[in-house]
């Protein structure tokens, strides 16, 4: 839209080509939040798997042998910080 | 209420065309019995002049060959709109009646999801005993896992509408609404469940984070499903998997009331009109064997984001291995399992991961080697095993799904358990399962090879379009140096690779197939 007087029919008003700009910048914008919040969601269903095989599996496994175990610990600790 | 007319029904090899001056639920019986159902003008695809055509469901495809008394009925009036005798088909058996039903006689119609399925209006009250019992006793299994579950979705609405199983349904639900407020939580008390389940004897099969299929067997030996669903209140609404998000109070749902279903008293929702409201919408009262649910997108966003995923094409290929049933043929070996054998002897175990109908594994212990077959189709491998058993060959088929996390964990420590090298095979896995599916493979076979050995892929590098053996293995191609690059982004060294060209005289195209052997030095 122009704001007051006229412009000449099929040239593109500055105004125009700004806010078609500005709503195809928001539109990738809404477009990578939205990827971005799925991808935070998925999240829940893999911190679970994961919850549930330490619960279950791996870590009554790896009771079995306490030295092992500690030994894990151990160098996991010292990998993570 | 009005009847609706539908008129220029014609029926012939690609479907029904018909016309309606309003919306009408319309059953396709052949010789009196309802085989389909759908949704005028909603389901149709419009061909000119009002006139809607409706193409065959593809799993009545392979029955179609015979003849039938063939008739259309408005659904909700029980009037016969149409009728005449059919014949479809040139094969020499297209004198015979056409018979829609299983191996054992059983009559089967197509489902609300499009699957052939037994519905329960085929079903005597002794047929669904064992169903009803089952429902029953998962409930009392649930109840003491701590949840308070009910009927829900079909099995509800049917026990409140008519007090019996819906004609048209062919699973039965049941459903709780967690006490967690979490995604996180809810599907770590489903995983519980699941598991308190199979401790029982059942069978089951996980669909998402939140449901799961209980296999009950009905008196005369049929499958039947019972779902179990879970729900949890947040923000003030209801999110219950599959389908529903909407405003909600717990208060609608505990304490649970009852409803009475064949002659049995179940566990409903406390406002079992506000919930099947929320589930199918104010209309939930008329009968619609033709429904189908309209989730808003940011529901399906939603359930899907924080639950699915871990299906990946597995739907798909139980119905690709249901409708092209067993040969002998798969029993015999690729050339990828001849190449395995000849670079290696056959002394090692062997894991074969995709394994399919359990062909490759099969041949390799007729060889003599020790072999797992790994596939999240675990049906597809039944006759290998029931003859590998037979003839005492050394191969085993287990459940494996790339991806879920659990699965593909559990299962590589499960196999790395055991010490010693063994040789991975994947043949036509990379091309089909996705980025996922890959880092998830790449992770499972280092497990596996954590005491040597080596991994030998097959896949589609490029080509192949149009071909039926890339469309039946539901192929994309994958650039080789796409995978050299993952694998050895995880530590793997390739030993060998080659690319060998394949070419295809039908479609007088051709395909490259890659070939890959990889280890881990430790």
């Amino acid at each position: 839209m122009t704001r007051g007087g006229r412009r000449t029919p099929g040239a593109p008003a500055a105004d125009d080509a700004s806010t078609a700009d500005r709503i195809h910048a928001l539109e990738t914008q809404v477009a990578e939040l939205a990827a971005e919040v799925q991808e935070c969601r998925a999240l829940n269903l893999r911190l679970a798997e994961l919850v549930d095989i330490v619960q279950e599996l791996l870590l009554p496994v790896s009771m079995q042998d306490k030295e092992k175990v500690a030994e894990l610990m151990e160098r996991y600790t010292r990998s993570v910080g | 209420m009005s009847a609706v007319n539908v008129t220029d029904v014609h029926v012939d090899e690609d479907g029904v065309r018909a016309r309606a001056d309003g919306d009408v639920v319309l059953d396709v019986c052949f010789d009196g019995r309802r085989v389909w159902s759908f949704r005028l003008p909603r389901d149709g695809e419009q061909t000119g002049a009002g006139n809607r055509q409706l193409a065959w469901p593809t799993e009545l495809h392979r029955f179609l060959h015979g003849v039938t008394r063939f008739s259309l009925v408005d659904h909700l009036r029980k009037e016969v709109i149409f009728e005449t005798e059919l014949r479809l088909g040139t094969s020499p058996s297209s004198s015979e009646r056409i018979a829609v039903v299983d191996e054992g006689g059983r009559p089967l119609g197509v489902d609300k999801s499009g699957r052939l399925a037994q519905m329960f209006d085929t079903r005597t009250s002794h047929d669904v005993a064992p169903l009803l019992d089952s429902i029953e006793e998962v409930l009392r299994a649930l109840a003491a896992a701590g949840v308070q579950a009910f009927a829900a979705y079909g099995t509800l609405l049917g026990a409140v509408r008519e007090r019996r199983l819906i004609g048209h349904d062919s699973d039965a639900d049941l459903a709780y609404v967690s006490a967690h407020s979490t995604p996180v939580d809810v599907v770590l008390e489903s995983f519980a469940l699941q598991r308190k389940l199979a401790d029982m004897g059942y069978a089951t099969t996980r669909y998402s984070g939140a449901a799961f299929r209980v296999g009950v067997t009905e008196a005369d030996g049929s499958n039947r499903g019972l779902d179990v669903f879970a729900g949890f209140l947040r923000d003030g609404h209801l999110n219950l998997m599959g389908e529903v998000r909407a405003p909600f109070r717990r208060e609608w749902v505990l304490p649970l009331a009852t409803c009475l279903l064949e002659g049995r008293v179940l566990p409903a929702p406390a406002n079992a009109d506000a919930f099947l409201a929320a589930t199918y919408g104010e209309s939930w009262r008329v009968p619609d064997p033709a429904f189908k649910f309209s989730t808003p997108e940011s529901t399906k966003r939603r359930l899907g984001g924080w639950f699915r995923g871990t299906r990946a094409k597995r739907t798909k290929w139980a119905s690709i291995y249901r409708t092209h049933p067993f040969t002998p043929a798969a029993l015999e070996p690729s050339a990828f399992a001849r190449w395995v054998v000849e670079r290696e002897g056959v002394a090692t175990p062997i894991v074969d991961i995709g394994c399919g109908r359990g062909g490759d594994a099969y041949w390799m212990a007729e060889r003599g080697a020790a072999v797992i077959g790994l596939d999240y189709v675990v049906s597809a491998t039944r006759e290998a095993a029931r003859i590998a058993e037979r003839r005492n060959l050394p191969v085993e088929f287990r459940f494996f799904n790339l991806a879920e996390l659990r699965s593909v964990l559990g299962g590589s420590a499960r196999i790395a358990h055991t010490p010693g090298p063994r040789i991975v095979t994947a043949r036509h896995l990379v091309d089909t399962t996705g980025e996922i599916g890959r880092a998830n493979l790449w992770r499972a076979v280092e497990m596996m090879l954590r005491d040597g050995g080596r991994c030998y892929l097959e896949f589609l590098v490029r080509g192949g379009r149009g071909e039926d053996f890339v469309r039946a293995n539901l192929l994309k191609p994958l650039p080789m140096q796409q995978v050299v690059s993952e694998l050895v982004a995880r530590g793997a060294q390739v030993v060998h690779d080659e690319v060998q060209q394949i070419r295809n005289e039908s479609t007088r195209g051709s395909r490259r197939i890659g070939r890959l052997v990889v280890e881990w030095n430790r």
